[in-house]
């Protein structure tokens, strides 16, 4: 009995030294892939917001057919790249207002990996929805999609060391909320409570309520983030089964991954609105996606999508034909169970299923788990700095250890936002022609982190959190204003717009809230080192007065 | 649906608060220091709590379907545990009052699930 007692401490205690070191070592990072991932809930719309050049053609009143918007969208793409390895077409549905076309070429040899990437941002083009003809080119800017591959691929870096780098810091995250859970001792007592204004407590309330009220948000997206890299973190069983053919594992699991080869016979690419009509009579539903791989090609495949509906899974339903009889070849059933549960489990991460108020829950919930990371941050400097409680109020310094993670609190969680608003600064104020435009986004991205960060070092004081916090107040709340100054669609427009301009109206209004939070969060640290220092001085006047008073008895 | 929807959301603040108020700590904080539920009030609350966010992942299922249904239900539950927290702390007795918005949305939501 006793020792049982003994033991249930000792793992709890041991839980609770997983649970700091877990968390620590890979918070700031965890941070950046929390903010980067809850935005990229909303990648489409900040790529929109980030694109003003397509704001008025998207806001369309009347829109051409799916079936002509296929047509002329497979015109221009016969005009402009009839030989290449394959073409993208993505049709106007709810989150994406417009017809976008893109084309991939084969590779050629001796291009390094930047210019592929570099060659593959020009190549495409976007059709007006209600005319059909080709809106003027937008600026070149990655919008969210440079936020979606920065959640997983981080940047400076080839995506396997991202991937491997993010994936240590997931696993960090899976082990320092079970052991969280384990080590809370009060997990259901304290369930509602928060009791601000009680120092190192209220830090663990805020730190409880954001991990523990959102608790199957953040386990599933933990496991799940996991999951949609598995292939890479456990390799073992494909290896086992496939040797290093990779390849051929992912063409026999995933139907719905391309793996046909060019007949290299020319053979012209059918109409293929009657394949549009087909599968729009099947599904009951038009296509919001079409493949080509290989046009003009014998062995030319057209893969029709839709969306999977209302299904977790990100598994999307497809149809695909046969570019040069236009015969339908096969369309995808029911997975199989397994596929049917990855797929799930995927789709959860990705959320590409949400409607507009579960895409807001799943946003909230990112906030609370920043807010869950920066709280846990946070709470290990202001325990470890009580250790140092004598030493400074005899005017010494505080170790380096809690030195360093101030600092680096302050450059993560106040300096992140500032980032995050110095890239969609620079996306309106960088001149819209200029070379590698999208690049030099994502460089103001970092230096603006960089600055924060180094400040932060140097300085790692309260006037530092205030400063950073203040800027990034200033510049994200500041962004509706940016926008207003620098395009036609501010919110006084779009606000009485039609629902495709929506998506700038509320990436507005987020920014601006998002902006107020941090400026409350200023104000509140301001009256709370001025509300300090006045009882610092009191008693200190205090005590002046007591010695005072013994001198004169004496 | 959305109105299937809102009245889940206030089951599930509901279903918590009337959870919440006979916890100790809460139930000390609306009638004063000292005071403890009785057993007899505690077991009832909590039934009744329980039973409201049972009902609120009724709403969520016939909302949304047995695919969506739960992911929107555990956004849900978050959502209102959240307002829970703060409403518990700066003004608790409203949350005994908070709680009798479960009875109206119960019944929004059981018309609607049983006229489906």
């Amino acid at each position: 009995m006793k020792q049982g007692v003994v033991v249930k401490q000792g793992l709890r205690q041991s839980m609770s030294w997983v649970h700091t070191w877990a968390g620590l070592l890979v918070c700031w990072l965890l941070l950046l892939v929390f903010m980067a991932g809850t935005a990229a809930y909303y990648r489409h719309e900040i790529t929109f917001w980030m694109k003003p050049e397509l704001h008025q053609a998207a806001n369309a009143p009347t829109r051409i057919a799916t079936v002509d918007a296929a047509a002329l969208a497979v015109r221009g793409l016969q005009q402009r790249a009839p030989d290449a390895s394959g073409w993208l077409i993505e049709l106007p549905h709810e989150r994406n207002p417009l017809i976008t076309a893109s084309w991939t070429n084969p590779p050629k040899k001796g291009m390094s990996r930047e210019e592929r990437r570099n060659a593959l941002r020009q190549q495409n083009f976007v059709l007006d929805p209600m005319t059909g003809l080709e809106t003027a080119a937008p600026r070149d800017s990655r919008g969210g999609e440079f936020l979606y591959r920065l959640h997983f691929d981080l940047y400076y870096m080839s995506a396997l060391w991202g991937r491997w780098i993010i994936g240590i810091a997931a696993m960090s995250m899976l082990v320092a909320i079970i052991s969280g859970v384990i080590t809370h001792k009060r997990i259901f007592k304290d369930f509602f409570t928060f009791r601000p204004k009680k120092g190192q407590r209220s830090w663990l309330d805020a730190h409880n309520a954001t991990a523990v009220l959102a608790l199957p948000f953040h386990l599933m997206i933990t496991y799940t983030g996991l999951v949609t890299l598995m292939f890479m973190y456990m390799p073992s069983p494909t290896k086992a089964l496939y040797g290093d053919d990779q390849n051929t594992m992912f063409g026999e699991v995933f139907l719905n991954a391309d793996r046909s080869q060019p007949a290299r016979v020319a053979a012209p690419l059918v109409d293929i609105r009657p394949m549009l009509q087909q599968a729009e009579r099947a599904w009951g539903q038009a296509p919001t996606r079409i493949v080509v791989s290989h046009p003009n090609d014998a062995g030319a495949q057209v893969q029709l999508v839709r969306p999977s509906g209302q299904q977790l899974s990100n598994i999307e339903p497809s149809m695909t034909f046969n570019g040069a009889s236009g015969a339908l070849i096969a369309s995808t059933d029911a997975p199989s169970t397994t596929l049917a549960a990855r797929g799930a489990i995927y789709g959860l991460h990705v959320a590409h299923f949400a409607d507009p108020l579960l895409r807001a829950l799943f946003f909230i919930c990112g906030l609370a788990g920043c807010a869950m990371v920066a709280t846990g941050a946070l709470l290990w400097g202001v325990k470890e700095r009580q250790k140092y409680a004598k030493i400074v109020a005899r005017g010494g310094k505080v170790g380096f250890g809690v030195r360093l993670v101030d600092a680096l609190n302050i450059g993560a969680i106040a300096g992140l936002p500032v980032a995050f608003a110095v890239y969609f600064w620079s996306n309106r104020l960088l001149p819209p022609d200029a070379a590698a435009r999208s690049n030099l986004e994502a460089n103001c991205f970092f230096a603006a982190w960089a600055a924060c960060a180094i400040l932060a070092q140097i300085r790692p004081t309260r006037g530092m959190w205030r400063f950073q916090l203040t800027l990034g107040a200033l510049l994200l709340g500041g962004l509706p204003l940016l926008n207003a100054f620098t395009t036609d669609t501010h919110l006084g427009v779009t606000l009485f717009a039609g629902p495709a301009l929506r998506a700038v109206a509320g990436f507005d209004l987020v920014t601006l809230a998002l902006g107020l939070l941090l400026g409350w969060a200023a104000w509140w640290l301001g009256r709370t080192s001025r509300k300090q220092a006045a009882a610092g001085a009191r008693s200190a006047r205090g005590a002046a007065a007591a010695s005072s008073t013994a001198q004169e008895a004496a | 649906m959305s109105i299937l929807i809102l009245s889940g959301l206030a089951l599930a603040f509901s279903g918590f608060a009337t959870n919440s108020i006979v916890m100790d700590r809460h139930y000390a904080d609306i009638h004063g220091r000292g005071a403890e539920p009785g057993p007899a009030l505690k077991r009832r609350m909590r039934l009744l709590g329980w039973l409201g966010l049972a009902l609120s992942f009724a709403a969520c299922i016939g909302a949304s379907g047995w695919h969506i249904g739960p992911v929107l239900w555990c956004g849900l539950l978050s959502i209102a545990a959240w307002a829970l927290t703060l409403l518990l702390q700066y003004a608790p007795r409203k949350a005994i009052q908070g709680a009798w918005i479960g009875i109206p949305a119960a019944l929004t939501a059981i018309a609607l699930l049983i006229g489906r």
